[in-house]
């Protein structure tokens, strides 16, 4: 239970830490002069002692949402599988569930940058709405066919499972899978291909169009969610599709996993480096592929059982 | 020894065909026509003739196939030497003609010859990608297109053939391995494949590669479109010797395939044959110009030829396949005459010839057309009768009788579509229009009494008696 | 477990090729696409012990993953390619398209994988990568990727050559390569007098 406990507020911590991490790596690969790693907490500590200002027109709803978006993240760090060996788990928690909670909070975030009335919020709304709806099936499926593959439904049993009894049989499905829960991880996460995180161009942006309203702590709130919403994705990626390295001893395993999460923020901040952002209208044919890979990858399985 | 001397003449054109000088327009083909005597030589050997282990076998189906097609690719040469006074062409065109012409040469020896399914789509990819520059050397858009579109769709029909292959060599490779490619073998050991349907399913789809490769039923008015685009001389290539290539590896194929399901492989190209007769004769109804109506019909020939063979006619088959390769590239060599003054006029096409040539050209086309649609003493009239006659006795061993009659009588009334419309069109060439004069070289004289020789050769005793004993 | 894995990249790199819409990305995917195959080749040799696929393997990376593309790539920069390629079929077709193929061929090629030993699913695999390579061929109306979709849907022959009958006799697949090469020449002309005539 402590382990459990503890593995839960290590995550918590470690959320800001890594998308300053990402962006410390971007500004390295740019030949600028990195930011330091721990400017997320400071934001964070800045902004808690910022004014918080609410719009003349905003509702009830803007002082509801921010936790409303934090809170169900914040459950579903507690149905990620486990980090050490002999820890505690929750292992009923299936596809559905994580999906669901992770759909409940970007709706809760949508209402809020239309709660703020200005033109920027609707529209970033609506464009993260198209992206929620041509995510969500994708992930669905995901998540799904590599609990299939482990032989568990639920996600917290399926990464225990795989890390025991790796699927070499089902290399290819297994594959197919991860490629689309990548993809997924950087269009939930509003990383480069489909929404830039750094600017403010009103053309482009998705995720900072809907919290440009908002101010102080709930903003501190909007951040942490969206820093924990990352550590969520890297972290079911980590235990689902690199579930190596369990069976070491307690701070041997959480190490490793340190590193495997950070490996991926460095490959998110690699690819983002190196890739473009799409047009907003060219952003399907990536969720598109995601939503191929893992069909197929559920094909694969059950058809071919490749 | 022999391969080399019968690819020898194709090399010496390939050569030659880089030389930029005046020379090379009489050289070129001089070594076009050489590459007759080496086939003789290997058709006066005694079969079968290993030319290079097993790989490459003369049998007597593959050096009969080998003669007509040599004799139609001198047709062709003959028809070349004045394709400049009906159409322009430059000087370097026709050295890349010759060039690709020699590979494409090449290409189709060694499908022809090959003992061995692999080598045999290798010839046969190196003649249909050959074939693609010589589309082009009309320089004009349509020809670009249609040369692309062979490309694309040969490239997919050439594959097909491919994958048939490999599922069929997969199908074989248990019980005789790496030799699971060799015809003869293969023939042999029919009866032990441990998985038919495999094989089956290969064969099919190699079939349907071939035959959409001919023109069959999905792509009827491919070919047609891509004769229309090209120069002449090329459209004869396509339906005298190409198609010959790949008309080859169905017999060879079907011949497998008879000893392991008789009856599925009858039914399949009986089905597929029937049923691109069928469309073709309505589009052939409705054909325009000359080189869609040549081509059209060529089609409804290879889809007899493949019917005929399956029904155990091999003799009709062959027959008719030897007179298709004579009379499809003579008819498609006078269409440059024919089409001299516009390409829709069918009315006088067949008008306003002066001189002993003329009076010989005209008389030899109007017999070539009459005889494409097996009026006797057409060798087709007798290929035709003893095929339907094979196609009956098949019959007879099963108990469908009664649908075999009801397809002939089907057969025959599609023929007669076709028939019906030659006439017309003869008629109209003959008899209407106006007259104007046209003018008839000597080359293409000499390629169409070549051809009418042939022809007649192949009605006399001795080589019907020799078709007879191919198979 | 290797061979699966490249294996299921192969399916991989032809989908994501499927969806792309500029020409050098939809060449490196298929340079990567015969880059697995090679490596596949490579693997199931030493497996076998087939000196004969090894060496096809070689060749393979050789010609199909560095030389062809280099080409292809050069061929763009002299004749001067449309360079965006827009698909034919709208993505959202496509997104129900590619499942229905990769289903329907998984069935289709289910009586031939009860026939062949040992690598079945990989007969499954390269008969719906041929039919997605003709979808290749078939979404776009410019020439590259139609060539692209050709030499891919060569690419799934070979696999089902190297799974279906481990290796082909080493003669074949040595022409087949000949005949590759035969056709990229007769690309460049056809690209040639394209440039010339108007």
């Amino acid at each position: 239970m402590i382990m459990y406990l503890l593995t839960i507020i290590l995550l918590l911590l470690i959320a800001p830490l890594l998308l300053s991490f990402i962006k410390a790596v971007k500004m390295w690969l740019l030949y600028k002069k990195p930011v330091s790693l721990f400017q997320g907490y400071r934001n964070f500590a800045k902004l808690m002692h910022k004014e918080t200002l609410i719009s003349q027109e905003a509702s009830q709803i803007t002082r509801i949402a921010p936790f409303l978006v934090l809170s169900p993240l914040l459950v579903t760090l507690f149905f990620l599988p486990p980090v050490v060996a002999g820890a505690f788990y929750v292992s009923f928690v299936d596809a559905f569930t994580i999906t669901g909670l992770i759909t409940l909070s970007t709706f809760f975030l949508m209402l809020l940058g239309l709660d703020s009335a200005s033109a920027f919020g609707g529209m970033g709304s609506s464009r993260e709405a198209f992206i929620a709806a041509l995510v969500e099936p994708a992930m669905v499926l995901t998540v799904f066919s590599v609990s299939m593959m482990s032989g568990d439904l639920g996600v917290g049993q399926a990464g225990v499972n795989l890390a025991a009894h790796f699927p070499e049989a089902h290399m290819a499905s297994f594959l197919f899978a991860a490629i689309s829960f990548f993809i997924l991880l950087l269009a939930e996460n509003g990383r480069i291909p489909v929404d830039n995180p750094e600017t403010h161009l009103e053309l482009t942006m998705v995720h900072e169009a809907m919290i440009l309203d908002i101010t102080g702590v709930y903003l501190a709130i909007i951040e942490t969610a969206a820093s924990v919403k990352f550590v969520i994705f890297a972290s079911l990626f980590a235990s689902l599709f690199l579930p190596f390295g369990l069976q070491f001893a307690a701070p041997v395993a959480a190490a490793l996993f340190l590193v495997k999460l950070f490996a991926i923020a460095a490959t998110v901040a690699f690819l983002e480096v190196n890739t473009a952002k799409l047009r907003l209208f060219k952003v399907p044919n990536l969720l598109g592929i995601a939503i191929v890979f893992a069909f197929l990858s559920l094909i694969t399985f059950y058809v071919l059982g490749a | 020894m022999m391969p080399l001397l019968l690819v020898l003449p194709a090399l010496i054109m390939f050569i030659v065909s880089f030389i930029q000088s005046e020379k090379a327009k009489f050289l070129l083909p001089l070594t076009s026509f050489a590459i007759l005597l080496p086939i003789v030589k290997l058709f006066m050997l005694p079969k079968p003739y290993a030319l290079l282990g097993s790989y490459l076998v003369a049998d007597r189906l593959d050096t009969y196939i080998l003669l007509v097609s040599s004799l139609v690719g001198i047709g062709v040469t003959l028809a070349l030497l004045t394709l400049d006074k009906h159409v322009k062409v430059s000087a370097s065109a026709y050295r890349r003609f010759y060039r690709f012409f020699a590979i494409f040469w090449i290409g189709l020896s060694i499908s022809i010859l090959s003992n061995n399914m692999g080598l045999y789509w290798i010839g046969l990819e190196l003649a249909t990608l050959s074939t693609v520059y010589m589309i082009k050397t009309n320089h004009t858009k349509a020809a670009h297109k249609e040369a692309w579109n062979y490309m694309i769709v040969g490239a997919i029909a050439i594959s097909l053939v491919l994958f048939g292959i490999i599922l069929m060599y997969a199908s074989a490779k248990p019980i005789l391995g790496e030799d699971a490619m060799r015809f003869d073998l293969l023939l042999s050991h029919a009866k032990e494949i441990p998985s038919p349907f495999l094989f089956e399913m290969g064969f099919a789809i190699a079939t349907v590669g071939m035959f959409v490769k001919m023109g069959f039923f999905p792509m009827n008015l491919w070919l047609a479109n891509i004769e229309r685009a090209s120069f002449y001389p090329v459209a004869a290539l396509f339906s005298g010797i190409l198609e010959s290539a790949v008309i080859i590896g169905f017999f060879r194929f079907s011949q497998i395939a008879m000893e392991i399901n008789y009856t599925h492989l009858f039914g399949f190209v009986f089905a597929y044959t029937l049923l691109t007769i069928f469309i073709v004769s309505f589009l052939l109804f409705r054909a325009k110009d000359f080189m869609r109506l040549f081509s059209l019909s060529g089609v409804e020939h290879m889809a007899l030829i493949a019917l005929f063979w399956v029904s155990g006619g091999t003799f009709a088959a062959l027959l008719h396949f030897g007179a298709h390769a004579f009379l499809k590239p003579a008819l498609f060599l006078s269409t440059g005459v024919l089409e001299s003054r516009g390409k829709y006029r069918i009315a006088g096409a067949l008008r306003g010839y002066k001189g002993k040539k003329g009076q010989l050209f005209w008389i030899l086309v109007s017999l070539f057309i009459l005889a494409i649609i097996s009026l006797p003493p057409s060798p087709m009239f007798f290929s035709e009768l003893y095929g339907f006659g094979a196609m009956i006795e098949t019959a007879k061993q099963s108990d469908h009788m009664l649908a075999m009659i009801g397809a002939i009588l089907l057969l025959l009334m599609l023929l007669s579509v076709i028939f019906y419309r030659f006439v017309a069109i003869y008629q109209s060439m003959k008899y209407e229009g106006e007259e104007e004069e046209k003018r008839v070289y000597p080359s293409e004289l000499f390629a169409l009494v070549m051809f009418a020789l042939c022809l007649a050769a192949l009605l006399i005793p001795a080589s019907l008696d020799y078709l007879r004993s191919i198979v | 477990m290797g061979v699966d894995f490249l294996i299921g990249l192969f399916l991989a790199t032809l989908i994501v090729a499927l969806f792309t819409s500029r020409l050098y990305r939809l060449i490196l995917w298929y340079s990567m696409n015969s880059l697995t195959l090679g490596i596949l080749a490579l693997l199931i040799g030493e497996e076998l012990h087939d000196k004969a696929m090894l060496i096809t393997g070689i060749v393979t990376i050789l010609i199909k993953a560095i030389g062809i593309p280099y080409m292809l790539k050069s061929f763009s920069h002299r004749f001067h390619f449309v360079r965006q390629i827009q698909s034919e079929i709208k993505v959202q077709h496509a997104i129900i398209l590619i499942p229905a193929i990769l289903v329907f061929t998984f069935y289709l090629a289910e009586p031939i994988t009860h026939m062949i030993h040992g690598n079945a699913n990989y007969v499954a695999i390269s008969i719906s990568s041929l039919f997605l390579s003709l979808l290749l061929m078939m979404e776009h109306r410019n020439v590259a990727p139609k060539i692209i979709g050709f030499l891919s849907m060569e690419n799934a022959l070979f696999l089902l050559g190297i799974t279906a009958t481990e290796g082909m006799p080493m003669l074949v697949e040595l022409g087949i390569f000949f005949d590759l090469l035969m056709a990229i020449v007769v690309m460049n002309l056809l690209f040639h007098k394209e440039e010339v005539t108007p």
